[in-house]
């Protein structure tokens, strides 16, 4: 018992701000976690791209595995909304939604109305409104029945979407390697990071604003309110994701709150079960585009889910932030 | 029916009633929302010296408050998305009026009383078509909603009623949210903010845009000055290696004027003003930013950046009597700012919200 007791000192004393060099926690979340991911999305858009040549058929299962592939490879990055993505708008690019208004479908019935011959260089696309571009684009053009009967333009339009993912994501992957994973090792006075609190900061908030996106946006928009329940506003219902994407995005923010709590057991230990308990609900949901919203039944699973995510950042807020002293001021937390 | 008795009392009601004011409620010099130590949310009034007059419990977290400009009455303001505000007699302490946003609306935790203090306007998010609308209320009615109107953008979060006591500026922050997502942000790539100055019927006088490239700098909050500028924070939503300035000058008819200050001093502001605030000389700006725990304040007439206050955590600003301007911080700080630095401080067990609002001004 004496030494269960000395146990549950030590975890406590975890849970005090901690001691442990910041730099660590920040290197090893660039070079385990921010590095790797965008090395395997760019990977992964090197495929798609390479798919959409060899065959750019709405239908054709080769090619809708590698978006799906590449999509789960933003997935797991697109919470790290810092420096690369933001550049150039890039980040709504590659993932403009929610489209409250329905710019992307009609963006890409312009577009093919008038046989837009942008299509024609990667530099002509890149001018092309963010509605009409990166996943969510291609996901009409594949899924989409306004969109998916086979024309030459539709071939040429698939292709320029994939050619554009991956120049973007090649972009991302070497403006991270080549000079803004430095910016975030290297900390000082006159860099854009001052110092190592202001890098544990921008990768907090990457993980607290990921786990918002998955309860306001991915859960909040269908599931809109009890009496007006919202189906078709969730995300990539047409191909079935909705759900899978979730999941995707918990894997990959769980990964990177186990890196940021590595040095405060306490908070591993309460994330790490909250992160499980959210992965089962997901797992058990089966309601795969959250159709069940518009019952009282299947809108409550999808409430639990969302109120699991919610006491995930909440836990991050709550524990993990001040033991890392990025605690948020009144104000500066969210500001209006 | 008409004794003595009654006829007096008549009389007297008659004449005192116009008589009382913010001098019944202690004098405040300005209102703030603030959160207790123990969680409770309140509107507290405060002296030129950041020494309580009263406070007064709110169900939920405030934002900002409109002070009535002759009665002891405040509006207070729930924080986005926000449905309801309740107007408090600051000398009784009690709610006299509560008011409730239309079905499919939510206020953005502001509003302007008319010059006359017959009417309250409130910015409101008309949030299914994502457009921005302007309610009337009639105070003499008890804030019976009367009418409303178009704000001309999306996202209207400040309004103030201008000296001509005739027409309006309202900032419209021009980010899409709908409560369904809470407070997420849904057309940053496509936003337009602008500050639109609208007549008292609510008919379009003139509209003033950031440059293009500045697209994602949201219009948030507002002040004026004397002659009629209009000083504009704003909230910068794109890189932030690229935040463009965060104050915004403007003269009807005239060509806006951005300001910041200079590289690293500009960058710490982090993209956010919070609050701003002209002095009451109309000589200086002031801007705050809670993120970077700062205050900037530019010459006006020179249009360049005169200095910065650090103080953790700021956020309110309102111009000081004499010069200068008070700020409130999070952390509980009432603080006076004079010749670019802290004069006075006065601490308070509570954090202090967003918003520090002068009574006795539009």
């Amino acid at each position: 018992m004496i030494r269960r007791s000395v146990l549950a000192l030590a975890l406590a004393l975890g849970a005090a701000p901690l001691a442990a060099a910041p730099a660590d926690i920040a290197e090893a979340v660039i070079d385990r976690h921010v590095l790797p991911g965008f090395a395997r999305f760019e990977a992964a858009a090197a495929d798609l791209q390479a798919a959409a040549e060899a065959d750019c058929d709405p239908g054709s299962d080769p090619l809708r595995a590698a978006w799906g592939a590449a999509f789960d490879a933003w997935l797991g990055v697109s919470h790290l909304r810092l420096g690369p993505t933001e550049t150039d708008n890039r980040a709504f690019a590659l993932a403009f939604w929610p489209d409250p208004r329905g710019m992307t479908p009609k963006a890409l019935a312009g577009l093919i109305a008038e046989a837009d011959p942008v299509v024609e260089s990667q530099a002509g696309f890149a001018t092309v409104s963010v509605a009409a571009r990166g996943f969510y684009a291609l996901e009409y053009l594949l899924y989409d029945p306004q969109f998916t009967p086979p024309t030459p333009y539709g071939c040429a339009l698939i292709r320029a979407e994939t050619r554009d993912i991956h120049a973007l994501a090649a972009a991302i992957l070497a403006d991270w390697q080549d000079g803004y994973a430095d910016l975030m090792r290297q900390p000082g006075p006159e860099a854009p990071y001052k110092d190592e609190r202001e890098v544990l900061k921008a990768l907090f908030t990457a993980l607290h604003e990921g786990l918002q996106v998955d309860v306001d946006l991915r859960l909040g928009r269908p599931l809109g309110t009890f009496e007006r329940p919202r189906p078709t506003r969730a995300e990539s219902w047409r191909s079935g994701r909705s759900l899978h994407n979730v999941t995707v995005t918990l894997t990959a923010l769980r990964d990177l709150a186990m890196l940021m709590a590595a040095e405060d057991p306490a908070s591993a230990a309460a994330l790490s079960a909250d992160f499980d308990r959210a992965d089962r609900l997901a797992a058990d949901l089966d309601d795969p585009v959250f159709a069940g919203v518009a019952t009282p039944q299947g809108r409550l699973r999808v409430e639990i889910l969302q109120q699991a995510i919610h006491e995930i950042a909440e836990e991050t807020r709550a524990s993990l932030g001040p033991a890392l002293g990025v605690a948020a001021g009144f104000n500066s937390r969210d500001g209006d | 029916m008409t004794d003595r008795r009654s006829f007096l009392a008549g009389a007297l009601a008659a004449s005192l009633s116009p008589r009382i004011g913010w001098a019944d409620a202690g004098s405040p010099a300005f209102l703030s929302a603030a959160q207790e130590k123990n969680g409770n949310q309140m509107l507290v009034g405060l002296d030129a010296q950041g020494a309580e007059r009263f406070r007064l419990p709110l169900p939920q977290r405030g934002h900002a408050a409109a002070a009535h400009p002759i009665r002891p009455e405040a509006t207070a303001f729930a924080r986005r998305p926000g449905t309801f505000a309740l107007v408090i007699d600051c000398r009784e302490g009690r709610v006299t009026a509560v008011l409730d946003a239309p079905e499919g609306r939510h206020f953005y935790g502001h509003g302007a009383y008319s010059a006359d203090g017959r009417y309250m306007y409130t910015p409101e998010n008309d949030y299914d078509a994502a457009r921005g609308v302007i309610g009337v209320w009639d105070t003499e009615a008890g804030y019976l909603r009367v009418g409303e109107f178009d704000s001309h953008g999306i996202g209207p979060h400040d309004i103030k009623l201008m000296p001509d006591g005739k027409s309006f500026v309202i900032a419209n922050g021009g980010i899409e949210t709908h409560p369904d997502s809470g407070r997420a942000k849904l057309n940053i790539p496509f936003m337009e903010p602008n500050l639109a100055y609208l007549g008292a019927e609510g008919t379009l006088l003139e509209t003033v845009a950031p440059p293009a490239e500045w697209h994602m700098n949201s219009i948030r909050h507002l002040a004026l000055g004397p002659g009629g500028t209009v000083a504009f924070a704003m909230q910068w939503e794109g890189p932030e290696a690229e935040a463009p300035p965060l104050l915004g000058l403007h003269r009807r008819g005239a060509a806006p004027v951005w300001l910041d200050a200079p590289g690293a001093e500009h960058a710490a502001m982090q993209g956010y003003a919070g609050s701003v605030a002209i002095s009451q000389d109309g000589a200086e700006a002031a801007i705050s930013s809670p993120r970077g725990g700062r205050v900037h304040v530019f010459d006006i007439a020179g249009a360049r950046f005169a200095g910065a206050i650090e103080a953790r955590d700021v956020c309110g600003l309102a111009p000081a009597a004499g010069g200068g301007f008070v700020a409130t911080t999070g952390t509980g700080d009432v603080l006076g700012l004079q010749g670019l630095r802290p004069v006075w401080t006065a601490r308070h067990g509570r954090a202090f919200d967003n918003h520090l609002v002068t009574v006795g001004a539009a």
